[in-house]
């Protein structure tokens, strides 16, 4: 899959879970960058963006994201 | 290497007793960490992981909790009328173990995950755990940020050797002026309690909640301050914990090497597992992570209870989905708006009255304490007790809010460097002075214990 269209997925989570759309999908973007991106809606997001890809992670996995790019890296890796 | 061997000594001074145990636990744990790396199956690096988890946990459990489980379990027995009768073992507690434990948990758990490479010296590693100033009661350091600082060559800095100093006199001061002074209030309120009115007590409440961030923060302040003149930062144990909006902001702010230990190793995998579950198993997470943080400092069903309380504060917060409200309370204001001082109090109050659990022997006593404060009682005007010390005691500790307050969004809560030469100057007299008259000796810290 395109990172365009990875990226657009995220988005569309990240939206609809913070319920607003204030931030820039770049590659270095951190969640705390992002408002209401915190350690508790965090595993929500996690969830939908498992069911949006159709994924599953591994909890290694989640302690390697350090931003966006690396979010994007291993969704892709993974599809 | 001097750091090493003074802070050998320095335990060993503490308590030789358990120096062997310290060092046994430094051994293990360099070992495991090498052999996690090297075994190439995954299966085999769980083994160790694993292997390591049961050491740790085991000795956090022997040492400290072994009486509790007895204990209980004799008592389930005795309801279906086994009658024993239980003597429970002369078991003493080794100091700081609650504190290096931890960190030596989260080293391994951090090698097996690959966030770091397994330390190669066992120099090195051996002053990662015992490094004196956090020894004793933290903070809970993490590998990733304080070997690479072991590693480098330090060097000397004027700024930060003069930032430690300063660092040192308010932990100082939180601890030897306000501190002491509080609890010599709460020690007579909290054991006389039946004595007084509910006014009073709600008084000794709020002292008492004083004083536990007083000497804690103290310590703290004192332990990153003298870790400074040697050039090694540690990270920073409290922000004005205080001056939180919500119960989510307040746990951000209090105690923070162990919160964030807990969110990184219990509440993370946790709510991981549990994640198909959406806010139920959020919630579950949350409230089972405070559990333990209650339960981390000690063993007793107050510590349990008062742990169950903070979990369940956060469930409305879940359930309207405003976990985040990071930005500071009156951002670069002197004076916070009417709606976030409102918060700010009874976030306090809050606070105040769990913090009772934390002061009392059982969770009895602790509804009985609160019991007296919702009496008629409460509106009667206080008692006066110690005379002109309570009005000395209130004005020291409005200054020590007052300052902790100018600073809320500096690196430390004495941060003063930037204002001009006379006003430093005045302010490190000052509080020197204020520490020399008010100033009480004690011979412990309350997180000693733990």
């Amino acid at each position: 899959m395109e990172t365009i269209t990875i990226k657009d997925t995220i988005r569309q989570v990240l939206e609809s879970i913070l319920n607003h759309n204030n931030f820039e999908m770049h590659d270095e973007l951190t969640a705390k960058d992002v408002d209401g991106w915190d350690s508790l809606s965090h595993m929500m997001i996690i969830t939908k963006i498992e069911e949006a890809f159709n994924i599953k992670f591994k909890l290694r996995d989640l302690n390697k994201l350090k931003n966006m790019g690396s979010l994007v890296s291993v969704i892709q890796s993974k599809l | 290497m001097i750091l090493l061997v003074s802070s050998i000594i320095f335990y060993a001074y503490a308590d030789y007793r358990f120096l062997i145990l310290l060092v046994l636990s430094i051994i293990i744990n360099y070992y495991l960490g090498l052999k996690i790396r090297k075994a190439e199956k995954e299966v085999l690096q769980r083994r160790f992981l694993y292997l390591g988890l049961i050491f740790n946990i085991g000795l956090l459990i022997y040492f400290k909790y072994f009486n509790f489980f007895y204990e209980s379990f004799v008592k389930v027995l005795n309801v279906f009328s086994a009658d024993l009768s239980y003597n429970s073992l002369q078991i003493l507690l080794p100091l700081g173990i609650s504190f290096f434990t931890f960190q030596t948990l989260g080293y391994l758990i951090d090698v097996y995950n690959e966030e770091i490479e397994p330390s190669k010296n066992l120099l090195e590693f051996s002053l990662f755990v015992s490094y004196f100033p956090k020894i004793l009661s933290g903070p809970i350091e993490r590998a990733s940020k304080m070997m690479p600082q072991i590693k480098e060559k330090r060097n000397f800095s004027y700024d930060v050797f003069v930032d430690g100093l300063r660092q040192i006199l308010w932990g100082l001061f939180a601890k030897v002026v306000i501190a002491e002074n509080c609890a010599d209030f709460v020690d007579l309120i909290f054991d006389n309690y039946t004595d007084y009115s509910g006014s009073v007590l709600l008084i000794g409440a709020t002292f008492y909640a004083i004083q536990l961030y007083a000497d804690f923060s103290g310590y703290s302040n004192m332990a990153i301050g003298v870790s400074k003149l040697f050039g090694i930062q540690l990270m920073r144990n409290f922000a004005t914990p205080f001056f939180s909006k919500n119960i989510s902001d307040f746990w951000r702010k209090w105690h923070i090497s162990l919160t964030t230990w807990m969110l990184d190793y219990v509440f993370t995998p946790l709510s991981f597992t549990l994640r198909k579950y959406q806010k139920t198993g959020l919630i579950i997470s949350i409230v089972f992570t405070f559990v333990l943080v209650g339960f981390w400092h000690g063993a007793n069903w107050t510590f349990v209870f008062y742990g169950l309380l903070h979990g369940i504060y956060f469930i409305p917060l879940v359930y309207y989905g405003k976990l985040n409200s990071s930005k500071t309370t009156a951002e670069n204001n002197l004076i916070p708006s009417f709606k976030n001082s409102i918060k700010m109090v009874s976030l306090f109050m809050i606070i105040v009255l769990t913090d009772v659990f934390f002061r009392v022997d059982t969770v009895f006593l602790g509804f009985q304490y609160l019991q007296g404060i919702f009496s008629k009682s409460l509106f009667y005007s206080p008692e006066i007790i110690m005379g002109n010390t309570t009005y000395i005691t209130f004005a020291l500790v409005l200054f020590f809010l007052f300052i902790e307050w100018i600073n809320k969004e500096k690196s430390h809560d004495f941060d003063i460097r930037n204002y001009k030469l006379v006003v430093r100057w005045t302010c490190y007299t000052f509080v020197f002075v204020l520490t020399l008259i008010f100033g009480k000796t004690s011979e412990t810290f309350i997180y000693f214990q733990f």
